[in-house]
């Protein structure tokens, strides 16, 4: 019995590959597996390459995993596309179309080449059963069931939803595919067998999502009331859902025609006193930052979520990077500082999200989550999320006796002014992006600007004290340390479990709250700390640098980092952190 | 509808042109086109009536961008060539603000050109002012988007080899229900065509020939002007003709035509109508906040 499964698959476009990966997710979820899946595609519109990997667990898990433990190669081509997403290790049993002929040298050639290597004729199964090939992703997921203990009852349910009153034997066909591939798996028993033990959870327990999807809501949830948005890969799907949802709560979704517009619009309607957002990935990012200039100076709520990708440009598109944190930074023209918050995870995505809009909403800042491809778009099992104790906040209003002598950028102990809006008697001021005194009439004033851009700052001091936005875990006096933002913490995360279990001295810092730097948070973590790694997705390592910006790091704490579309394996971190122990 | 207009009938009882008044003083030089612009929309704004709290007045960058702090309205003065999408945010966030959107040509028709046709298609009612002075006044004399073929500027020392565009016949081609051009130098002519403009129920543009004092032709004076400007009404145009509209537009550059050159007399619903009707026909999908994430449990 085996407690964690890793499949991945590739094919053509046309093969219905990622199809097959949301129906095993969908299986697997229902009956109360912790799954999740990533999918890589080419940058074709239609066609092209496409993969998948699918990992199940009787356990919670917080990455897409090592190396596979079954690999599905319909053609050889497609499938040796995607060496970094698919990793094959010896004990990777390797499935291939039997028409897609011998393993090129590419598989077999690898220092870890799988030692089980089966060929499956998948396409003949398909036509024999249901007398068309298109059937072929059901004879993989009757393999997949007969060899790895996937229930096929549940793999039979996903089917019937999906092909359940479509008509034409749809379902029929598809069925009698899954069965010969059951069958077959059943006749040709693996050498090493590999079955997956019952999950932990009662099925029907869990939600399925992308961290798109929680974004979403969480604006949904935080009362989002106008969101601008312009298409980009990969964020659009947050505007799609919204522009659904946001109807139904009195907001307003208006796709702009272009970047700067989406911003510029969210700003406006920040101005007019509702909760607002924009989202983008780093080419928007590029175009909307003068604007977030301005939502600083103004000091105007805003949330602007950056799914990044691989940069710089159009880069690579489709897959993660960790590459825009400088760019979330530092960005913008001016002295200035926006709060950035990075989700680590499908899950934690609906919370930052939240926490997104309550730190805009409170200090009056435009905020930048810095999401990324792989949470953005990885499907993913979620344990349902107690929102009852979360609080939603929103911006101080001035009060009447305020509004009697009203001034809307007042210099306040705590640095943050009373805000009015349009409609509101009284509370008429001159918002703008030029620097302004306390009632918002603009000045050329040195002493002013001085007093106004320390004010700025000084409202966001608490900010670092905010423990709540760090996980630290693991014993306070370890001397080695993983420290690991956005989509790579989930890697961490479980290395950080492997090396505990092999009595590795670790502890593990994880910040949601990336910019501005917690120093005190970071220099109590490190007083014990002799050597680490800082694990992030880019080449240059950018949290390490900001970090060394703002600290004094332990000697012996390295970078781990390398360019995007190069996911992390908890594996080789391990083996990283082992060698810094000797 | 009803109601506001019933808060307008009282409130334009109650409201002076010095109302809308603040008590910043103008940055521009002595005998700028802009400062008739600022009295002819308090004397607009006073016929309104809408009170100043609920006037939402936003620019851009330049000298003209300045007028808001000049006002008593909620006023944005935002970055250069983004007036237009900011102000369709403030209106869509709050649809019963009157809207007024004020700028130069470099800011409307250069860095911020591509907004304006996304502005009219759109159609939410919202007020364009454009201060047309053919120059970059606040930069200190540069080549505008409307300065004509052959001016001598700084950045044109040689003169420029470009034709300017043609701001009227743009809002016209992109369908915008309201084009009119005027001077401050007809002060009743301009504060009519302004309040006209507020009025009509959809996205307006009015195109003020506001000359610059300092960096800006001789020709192109307000005294000049008086001579000079031909009122659309008597030339026996018909404000609801788009083609003849279309034909005076050509014009602009040679003739200075003043009045409205097209009024849609069937306006179409607005965006922001449409998006009340969208949010009352959503409304019953809503569901409770701790339930928004139920959507994607399993069942």
């Amino acid at each position: 019995m085996i407690e964690d499964l890793i499949v991945g698959m590739a094919g053509s476009g046309g093969d219905g590959v990622v199809s097959a990966g949301e129906s095993l997710l969908s299986a697997a979820s229902s009956e109360g597996y912790h799954a999740l899946m990533t999918k890589s595609f080419g940058s074709q519109i239609r066609g092209g390459e496409s993969s998948c990997r699918v990992r199940l667990c009787t356990q919670k898990v917080f990455n897409p995993g090592s190396a596979l433990d079954a690999a599905i190669a319909l053609n050889w081509d497609d499938f040796l596309r995607f060496g970094a997403e698919l990793p094959l290790s010896r004990g990777t049993v390797l499935i291939h179309e039997e028409k897609a002929g011998a393993p090129p040298a590419g598989v077999t050639g690898l220092a870890q080449a799988p030692t089980q290597i089966i060929s499956v004729p998948i396409s003949e199964l398909a036509k024999k059963a249901a007398s068309t090939e298109k059937a072929k992703t059901s004879v993989v997921l009757g393999l997949l069931s007969g060899w790895f203990g996937v229930p096929a009852h549940a793999l039979s349910r996903g089917l019937q939803k999906k092909f359940g009153g479509k008509g034409e034997g749809l379902l029929e066909a598809n069925e009698a595919a899954l069965g010969a591939g059951i069958e077959y798996a059943k006749t040709h028993p693996l050498q090493q067998p590999k079955s997956l033990a019952p999950p932990a959870a009662k099925p029907g327990s869990k939600m399925l999502c992308d961290g798109n999807d929680l974004c979403a809501a969480g604006a949904l949830f935080a009362g989002l009331k106008f969101f601008g948005g312009y298409p980009i890969t990969p964020s659009t799907e947050v505007m799609q859902t919204l522009t659904k949802e946001l109807w139904k709560y009195g907001g307003t979704v208006l796709q702009c025609e272009d970047e700067i517009a989406s911003i510029g619009a969210a700003v406006g309607a920040s101005f007019a006193g509702v909760k607002a957002m924009t989202s983008t990935s780093g080419p928007g990012m590029s175009l909307k930052t003068e604007i977030m200039g301005l939502a600083s100076i103004a000091e105007l709520p805003l949330v602007i979520l950056n799914v990044q990708r691989g940069g710089p440009s159009t880069g690579v598109p489709t897959k993660p990077e960790q590459g825009d944190l400088f760019q979330a930074a530092f960005s913008a023209h001016g002295d200035v500082l926006r709060p950035i918050l990075a989700p680590t995870c499908v899950a934690d995505t609906f919370k930052i999200t939240v926490e997104a809009f309550n730190i805009a909403e409170h200090y009056q800042t435009p905020v930048i989550i810095l999401s990324d491809q792989e949470i953005a778009q990885r499907k993913e099992t979620v344990d349902p999320i107690d929102t009852s104790k979360m609080v939603v906040e929103e911006r101080l209003r001035p009060t009447a006796a305020q509004l009697e002598q009203y001034q809307r950028f007042a210099l306040t102990d705590s640095g943050i002014s009373p805000i009015s809006h349009p409609g509101m008697l009284h509370g008429n001021y001159l918002g703008a992006g030029i620097e302004h005194n306390e009632a918002g009439d603009p000045t050329a004033s040195g002493e002013m600007h001085a007093r106004m851009n320390e004010k700025r700052f000084r409202k966001l001091e608490p900010l670092k004290s905010r423990t709540d936005l760090f996980e630290v875990a693991g014993d306070p006096k370890a001397t080695l340390a993983l420290v690991s933002w956005g989509s790579s913490a989930g890697v961490a995360r479980e290395t950080f479990e492997l090396a505990r279990a092999k009595g590795l001295p670790v502890k593990l810092l994880v910040p949601l709250l990336v910019y501005p730097v917690a120093e005190t948070v970071y220099r109590d973590f490190f007083a014990s700390v002799r050597a680490g790694l800082v694990v992030e997705l880019s080449h240059q390592g950018q949290l390490y640098r900001i970090l060394r910006m703002h600290l004094d790091l332990p000697r012996g704490l390295k970078s781990f980092a390398r360019s995007g579309a190069n996911p992390f394996r908890p594996t080789e971190l391990l083996e990283q952190l082992a060698a810094l122990h000797q | 509808m009803l109601q506001q207009s019933t808060t307008e009938a009282a409130a334009s009882r109650a409201f002076k042109p010095t109302d809308y008044k603040s008590e910043l003083k103008p940055i521009w030089c002595p005998g700028c086109g802009d400062f008739g612009v600022l009295q002819g929309l308090y004397r607009a704004l006073a016929a309104i009536g809408r009170p100043p709290h609920e006037v939402a007045f936003i620019s851009g960058i330049g000298c003209s961008s300045r007028i808001p702090g000049y006002t008593t309205a909620y006023g944005f003065n935002s970055v250069h060539g983004r007036a237009l999408p900011i102000a369709q945010g403030v209106k869509l966030a709050n649809p019963e603000l009157l809207v007024i959107v004020a700028g130069g040509d470099g800011d409307g028709f250069s860095i911020g050109g591509g907004h304006v046709a996304h502005a009219v298609r759109r159609n939410l009612n919202l007020t364009y002012l454009v201060m047309d002075n053919q120059v970059y006044g606040l930069t200190k004399g540069q080549l505008s988007p409307t300065s004509p073929r052959g001016l001598q500027t700084i950045t044109s020392p040689l003169g420029s080899l470009e034709d300017p565009i043609n701001p009227l016949l743009y809002l016209l081609a992109y369908g915008c229900g309201f084009v009119a051009q005027t001077t401050p130098a007809d002060m009743p002519g301009m504060t009519a065509v302004i309040e006209q403009a507020i009025r009509y129920p959809g996205f307006s543009f009015v195109n003020i020939q506001s000359p610059c004092v300092t960096f800006g032709e001789d020709d192109q004076q307000l005294k000049v002007h008086k001579s000079s400007m031909k009122p659309l009404a008597s030339l026996g145009h018909d404000s609801a003709n788009l083609l003849g509209a279309l034909d005076l537009a050509r014009a602009y550059g040679t003739e200075l035509h003043t009045g409205i050159f097209y009024q849609n007399p069937t306006p179409p619903p607005t965006y922001e109508a449409l998006v009340k009707l969208r949010q009352a026909d959503q409304a019953p999908r809503a569901v409770a906040r701790e339930h928004i994430l139920d959507a994607y449990l399993q069942k």
